[in-house]
């Protein structure tokens, strides 16, 4: 019985940092219509600036929070307005230009960091990165936690923020429908601009949430680049809510799936929930909760 | 801001120009040499490069080999074994070298020795551990390090004459390296009586190992064993803390529990782990001490088991190539084949014992991290502090 309470645990805390990792790209997904591949290679980003600020200014990674999600909203909204925006402009056949380019960002910030940083792996010793506290024999990582609460926080906020203040309302009107928001005098591309700063900012803190638990090399974004995907469609393009379910749904099909059956198909387990999904409920869990 | 930068680079292209143009002047003996410069292998590649280096300093230094000195041609396999392939290719034909050292990992290894065996080019591989590349009657393909399956020779001595445990949790990374090296142990552990109650491969690069640890706990094993790289086995050991797992002690299999950056990650977690290695610097070996002081020196940091077995190596080349009638594949073949030369990583002679052709036989040792240094513990003869057994319990320590 510990084994499977011990699982669920891991799971959820898991899962917690995975929809903090979710949420930035069904944002961007709602309102652009487009999944950004670069996401995984920013939060990279964010992990470097949280290394640098913890290694050369001696700055907690959870102060760094204030630094890392400003730095990269800005660097999300430069992406969106230099690079994004004017494709929007061009008649193209393929309208996945902009994953392209996303795609090509990506590539970019992967290889500026291996420039900078060099191929080695580095990693943030913090005095709670394993601290631990146990609850009936269970053990809970402190940080983790703590990522969690920081997790359920901002996307608490999010939520609030979307349906309660006036750029909440464009960002969902836009995500609706642009051109109606257009007309009735939104300004789309200011709006689009914010909305992948905000992503950007969301995984930022993500990054630095995870930093003291785990470890950093510049091509770390890929496969979270991936994971983020698989919880935007478990969870429903755009939907807040969906992300959540999606990244603790991740989190513990991989925990369950490395317990129960073992720890080399853990990522195979989060890929099977994937394709589930997609055959007996194409929208992901959005349809359920309709949010 | 343009133009400074290209003046920059016109100044460099013309200085790497000079270089290579008073290289050819100088006509050296050209060795290449294979390693994973980039890539998740990096390091690995990078403390081998520079102990490479370190040799050949030293070899041209004292006058070369017959007059002339040797000239390194250094290629990147990026750790994958397509890449290993072609950049031995490229050596043989372009570069015309008349023998090849390096190799780090086994699948790459296996790939290049295969291309050095048809091309009839003599190769030295020094870290590649895969127990199958000496086993495939390979007579241009030579190996100074120890075959994978006796890594745990001195643990497994340890094992005997002082812990005497009863049951075993493997886990291991799923490369070749891994599965290779648990395999062996998990039949060495069966042999000795050992009952093996957990054995787990995983994909490298997990964020979360507790599902993994949980089964270890709840299996309660004497002795947990684990084939992990570096990253790897700073988490698993962060997270057998944070789930207060208990064995009578942990063991790292090689790779990356001996690494300097194994502590730096790990942190105080690392503290009383035992790792399996080949080779440190108080091996009673001439030259062995010097080498790790000189590295030190040089380079800034400390270097471990893998850049003495480059160091060796480039010392066995040089041995080979003195000896040689002259300087052709085939003549430094003929010289390896009777190589039988002392070097920092002990003394290298190329056999034939069960299914191995052209293997170096080598002890190994056993060392354990204690207070942020690694210590030799076994065997006693050599050892530098007694071992710290049975390691305390997590929350017995400060």
């Amino acid at each position: 019985m510990e084994v499977f309470f011990q699982t669920l645990v891991a799971g959820v805390l898991k899962g917690g940092l995975y929809a903090l990792i979710g949420i930035g790209m069904t944002l961007i997904m709602g309102v652009m219509g487009i999944i950004n591949l670069a996401h995984g290679q920013m939060m990279m980003l964010a992990m470097y600036l949280t290394y640098v600020c913890f290694h050369f200014l001696g700055i907690d990674p959870y102060v760094t929070l204030l630094v890392s999600v400003p730095c990269l909203f800005l660097v999300g909204v430069g992406v969106q307005k230099y690079t994004l925006n004017p494709l929007l402009k061009i008649e193209s056949l393929l309208p996945e230009n902009q994953v392209l380019m996303t795609v090509g960002v990506g590539m970019v910030l992967t290889e500026v960091a291996r420039f900078i940083f060099t191929s080695n792996y580095v990693s943030v010793k913090t005095s709670y990165s394993d601290a631990t506290f146990f609850i009936g024999g269970i053990s809970f990582s402190v940080a983790l936690t703590i990522a969690f609460g920081f997790a359920c926080a901002l996307t608490a906020g999010m939520f609030w923020f979307l349906l309660k203040t006036d750029l909440g309302r464009s960002i969902r009107a836009v995500a609706q429908d642009a051109e109606a928001a257009s007309l009735m005098g939104v300004n789309a591309d200011r709006i689009r601009t914010i909305t992948m700063g905000m992503g950007a900012g969301l995984v930022a803190a993500a990054g630095t949430l995870l930093l003291p638990i785990y470890y950093l090399f510049p091509d770390i974004g890929g496969p979270f680049t991936r994971k983020a995907f698989v919880i935007t469609i478990l969870g429903g393009l755009g939907s807040t809510v969906g992300a959540i379910l999606g990244g603790v749904t991740l989190g513990l099909a991989e925990a369950f799936g490395a317990t129960y059956i073992g720890m080399d198909y853990e990522d195979m387990m989060g890929l099977v929930i994937f394709i589930l999904v997609l055959l007996f409920l194409p929208g992901g869990f959005k349809r359920l909760t309709k949010v | 801001m343009k133009r400074p930068g290209s003046v920059v680079w016109s100044v460099v292209c013309c200085l790497l120009l000079a270089c290579s143009v008073s290289a050819r002047a100088a006509e050296g003996i050209k060795v290449g040499v294979v390693l994973p410069l980039t890539g998740t292998e990096a390091q690995f590649g990078e403390i081998e490069w520079n102990s490479f280096q370190l040799a050949l300093d030293e070899i041209n230094g004292a006058g070369g080999i017959k007059g002339k000195p040797i000239e390194l041609v250094k290629e990147d396999d990026t750790g994958k074994p397509d890449v290993g392939r072609s950049a031995m290719e490229k050596l043989i034909t372009q570069d015309k070298v008349v023998v090849v050292g390096g190799g780090y990992s086994s699948s790459v290894t296996f790939a290049m020795a295969a291309v050095a065996q048809q091309r009839q080019v003599p190769f030295v591989v020094n870290t590649g551990s895969d127990d199958k590349i000496t086993e495939q009657k390979w007579n241009y393909v030579f190996r100074l390090n120890p075959p994978a399956s006796e890594y745990p020779k001195a643990l497994n001595s340890f094992l005997g004459e002082v812990v005497k445990p009863q049951t075993v949790a493997i886990l291991y990374e799923k490369s070749n390296f891994g599965q290779s090296s648990s395999k062996s142990f998990a039949a060495q552990c069966e042999k000795m009586g050992l009952k093996v109650v957990l054995k787990e491969g995983y994909d490298s690069g997990a964020v979360d190992f507790k599902p993994l640890l949980i089964k270890v706990k709840a299996a309660n094993p004497d002795l947990l064993y684990m084939v992990s790289y570096l990253m790897d086995a700073g988490l698993l050991m962060r997270q057998s803390k944070e789930l207060d797992i208990n064995p009578r002690l942990f063991v790292g299999g090689g790779a990356g529990f001996t690494l300097p950056g194994f502590y730096d990650n790990a942190g105080k977690a690392a503290d009383y782990v035992f790792s399996a290695t080949l080779w440190t610097e108080t091996v009673p070996y001439p030259g062995a001490k010097a080498y790790f002081d000189k590295y030190q020196k040089k380079y800034g940091h400390p270097t471990e088991y893998h850049g003495a077995e480059a160091y060796a190596c480039m010392y066995v080349i040089a041995d080979a190539l003195k000896r040689a009638k002259e300087l052709t594949p085939a003549a430094v073949q003929e010289a390896l084949v009777h190589t039988d030369v002392m070097t920092a990583f002990g003394p290298v002679k190329f056999v034939s014992y069960d299914k191995k052709t052209q293997q170096n036989k080598l002890p190994t040792y056993l060392v354990q991290w204690q207070g942020g240094k690694l210590e030799t513990v076994w065997p006693k003869e050599i050892a530098t502090k007694p071992a710290v057994y049975p390691v305390p319990k997590w929350s017995e320590r400060k």
